[in-house]
């Protein structure tokens, strides 16, 4: 069973129905989030020649866009936190739209990076957080699988975003494909509009934990005297985190899975993206032909897109789930093992094991990545959790790239930069196994003197119960 | 006449005669001469060609021979036999050229000689199609081997016939250069501009022309798919709005809301409404 951090929800998430119209809706906002930067560098070349400036410099867009990303992380939680995740992801998308449409009528390239860069980039980060958000609030048994489903979304959106953008390019130009993205992108607005909040009170029978004493007390409907057992803690709990889940969460920071969470993924995102960049211009240095590097990619897209749903499905078995932080930590040493090796694949044969290897890797990663720091910190305060991440991941994220490529061109050899970025995740990896089976026992401790202290007040109420006057009964309700 | 006069005379006139006969003939033995192949056309049968150069005559042992391919040295021709030889193997456009063959001496200037390797022009690059907006420029080029070079003109095709390019708006910049040619095309005019252009490479072989097409696209294009999407994404948010409002009085409480009434018959509103507010998200 998942740590009891996780279950003071308050209700039961309905794991299904609606829930899974949900996890459609965030498909797409992960999607369009994580894919919609990378397939905006079709346009470059044809922007480059416009403006005429180099090669770099148009590069920026990318980055900064993806650096808006990452910081608007913090802002996007507080939003969620107050309003909700449904209208945060309709702004969202409204703010994307109407970037793409300025840029459009953009006169030069300072204009490209507020509108593309900046404007679209923070339209994009309250795509993301919301979405991963409430997945979390419909789904607590189920989980795994529906945030492995959700991430898919990165690799589908890709895969159909770059054949579209080159066909839109080849009709309109670069000016009338940023207009007409600026309306594919509202779809993400579409996709908000099915993320209705979650109805707390539709299903009154909470999870219960002293599942024993429950069923000796309650013999008629009384499963809602039991729920006000449990919401009196909770608003007791609530009452101290009032305030704080306005703003962001800082507490967040003496959380230990949390802190495990964060010092292992800023190593690790070093070295995460790098291979995904390098891998068709590697396999152009081998000598290979531009075209059989692009289907390297392919291939990678490829085996990403069924390895995630098949990682959600593996999460969410019986055996996986209770330890799912293990299976993260063997994600990312799989990885680093994965980097290491491919110096050793020689042709275009051995490069293709390599992607599908390391497609496997990347995608396994990806869609572990939020679950287990949802798993860790739980649904409540993960809006928080995920915004103070993505703000702190965002240096390693932006320099993991430049400093590989600055590896490439000082050693004149792809090798040393698999080797550094299989360091970069292996040592994370080990990392992740030898905090999680120290955190894992102080979390089963704790588990233990929690229901130590839940069985005492349990049979204090039983024996209240037992009493055959019916006042007392619903004293113990006030 | 003194007859020892006569005989002086005589003496030195066949001297001067003499001497100028032997000059000729020495300055004839300085200048080397060499037998080359003889001017070819391309295409030749069979899988080679061989260019050969004979060093027949030398005051003096010549140091080295070489090749030349218009006015480039070829790598890895350099020998010491007199009798040098340049293989082509299945010679194809870009070998055409003027080739020749440098033999180098110590204490006096190189001789050469040249062979002419002629071909009619090939197109070897072309863009196949561009497309442009209204108003900015395009740019057509073709790129050929062959020699010699060719002449290039560009034509468009206009009423089932490829015309000279009219250019009364003086749009129109054509740039040759030996093997290569570019047609610019600056304000692109949306009416008149899109259509089929040719260029044409003649040289005293042969000529060639290949074919580029230019579209040029409006301002407007873009918003036909602009409002079809638009018009996508407003029908499905209607439609999912509408579908919510419709299931809100039976099993669903709106937190977005607040306008709606609370509609259950529970005894513990109060208690509910609490945890709503207090478990935000």
């Amino acid at each position: 069973m998942p740590p009891a951090a996780t279950t003071n929800l308050g209700y039961t998430p309905p794991d299904g129905g609606w829930g899974w119209a949900v996890v459609f809706g965030a498909f797409i906002s992960i999607g369009f989030s994580y894919a919609f930067p990378k397939s905006l560098t079709i346009y470059f070349k044809e922007i480059q020649e416009y403006f005429d400036i180099s090669y770099s410099q148009i590069a920026w867009v990318s980055s900064v866009m993806l650096a808006s990303m990452y910081a608007g992380g913090p802002v996007s939680s507080i939003l969620v936190n107050r309003y909700g995740s449904r209208p945060v992801v309709m702004v969202g998308g409204v703010m994307v739209s109407a970037a793409m449409v300025i840029a459009s009528f953009g006169k030069t390239i300072i204009h490209l990076y507020l509108c593309v860069g900046v404007i679209g980039g923070f339209g994009l980060a309250f795509n993301l957080q919301p979405a991963l958000t409430i997945i979390g609030t419909y789904f607590q048994v189920k989980r795994p699988m529906a945030n492995g489903l959700a991430m898919t979304g990165s690799p589908v959106v890709l895969c159909t975003l770059a054949p579209l953008n080159q066909f839109l390019f080849d009709s309109f130009g670069w000016r009338g494909s940023f207009l007409i993205l600026g309306s594919i992108v509202l779809n993400c607005c579409v996709a908000g509009s099915l993320m209705r909040p979650v109805n707390k009170n539709a299903l009154p029978k909470p999870e219960a934990e002293p599942s024993e004493c429950n069923g000796a007390a309650a013999e008629e409907a009384a499963s809602v005297p039991s729920a006000n057992l449990l919401t009196e803690k909770n608003q007791s709990e609530s009452k101290s985190q009032g305030c704080m889940e306005k703003l962001v969460d800082f507490s967040l920071f003496r959380h230990r899975g949390f802190l495990i969470y964060l010092v292992g993924n800023v190593v690790m995102f070093f070295g995460f993206f790098a291979p995904v960049v390098f891998l068709a211009p590697y396999a152009k240095h081998l000598g290979i032909d531009e075209y059989s590097a692009a289907f390297l990619l392919s291939i990678f897209a490829l085996v990403d897109m069924f390895i995630r749903p098949a990682t959600g499905l593996l999460g969410n078995t019986k055996w996986v789930r209770p330890r799912i932080q293990y299976f993260f930590s063997f994600a990312v040493s799989y990885n680093g093992v994965c980097h290491l090796l491919c110096p050793l694949a020689n042709g275009y044969v051995g490069l293709v094991i390599y992607a599908v290897f390391f497609g496997l890797a990347f995608g396994m990663v990806s869609a572990l990545l939020f679950e287990v720091l949802m798993d860790l910190v739980g649904a409540h305060r993960f809006s928080s959790a995920v915004g103070l991440v993505t703000i702190i991941e965002c240096g390693p994220v932006l320099l993991g790239p430049p400093l590989s490529g600055a590896l490439v061109d000082y050693f004149g050899d792809y090798k040393y930069m698999y080797y550094a970025c299989g360091v970069f995740m292996l040592v994370p990896g080990i990392f992740f196994f030898i905090m999680h089976y120290f955190n894992y026992k102080r979390l089963d401790e704790e588990q233990r003197q929690a229901e130590a202290v839940d069985m005492r007040t349990c049979e204090e109420a039983m024996e209240l119960k037992t009493s055959p006057d019916d006042k007392t009964v619903h004293e113990t309700d006030g | 006449m003194i007859p020892g006069k006569r005989r002086a005379a005589v003496m030195s006139f066949s001297v001067v005669i003499f001497g100028a006969l032997m000059l000729q003939s020495v300055s004839s033995q300085n200048e080397p001469s060499i037998t080359a192949s003889e001017h070819t056309q391309l295409p030749v049968e069979g899988d080679m060609f061989t260019l050969q150069c004979n060093l027949t005559s030398a005051h003096s042992l010549h140091q080295e021979s070489y090749w030349m391919k218009n006015g480039e040295e070829i790598p890895e021709t350099r020998g010491l036999n007199r009798n040098t030889e340049y293989k082509l193997q299945k010679p194809r456009g870009d070998d055409a050229g003027l080739y020749m063959c440098v033999y180098t001496f110590e204490t006096s200037p190189s001789a050469n000689a040249t062979i002419e390797v002629k071909s009619a022009p090939e197109i070897t690059g072309h863009k196949r199609s561009e497309n442009r907006n209204e108003g900015q420029r395009a740019l057509l080029y073709c790129k050929s081997v062959g020699y010699p070079h060719p002449v290039w003109t560009w034509r468009k095709f206009d009423n089932g016939l490829y015309r000279e390019i009219d250019n009364s708006s003086g749009r129109f910049f054509v740039s040759s250069r030996d093997n290569y040619t570019e047609l610019h095309i600056i304000e692109l005019d949306i009416g008149q501009d899109p259509g089929e252009y040719s260029c044409n490479a003649t040289n005293m072989i042969g000529s060639r022309e290949e074919k580029s097409v230019l579209r040029v696209r409006s301002h407007l294009a873009p918003l036909w798919p602009l409002l079809g999407v638009l018009a996508e994404i407003i029908i499905l948010i209607v439609i999912i709005v509408v579908y919510e409002k419709r299931k809100k009085p039976e099993d669903l409480q709106d937190d977005d809301d607040p306008a709606g009434p609370v509609k259950t018959n529970s005894t513990n509103n109060h208690k509910d409404k609490n945890l709503r507010q207090r478990n935000t998200n």
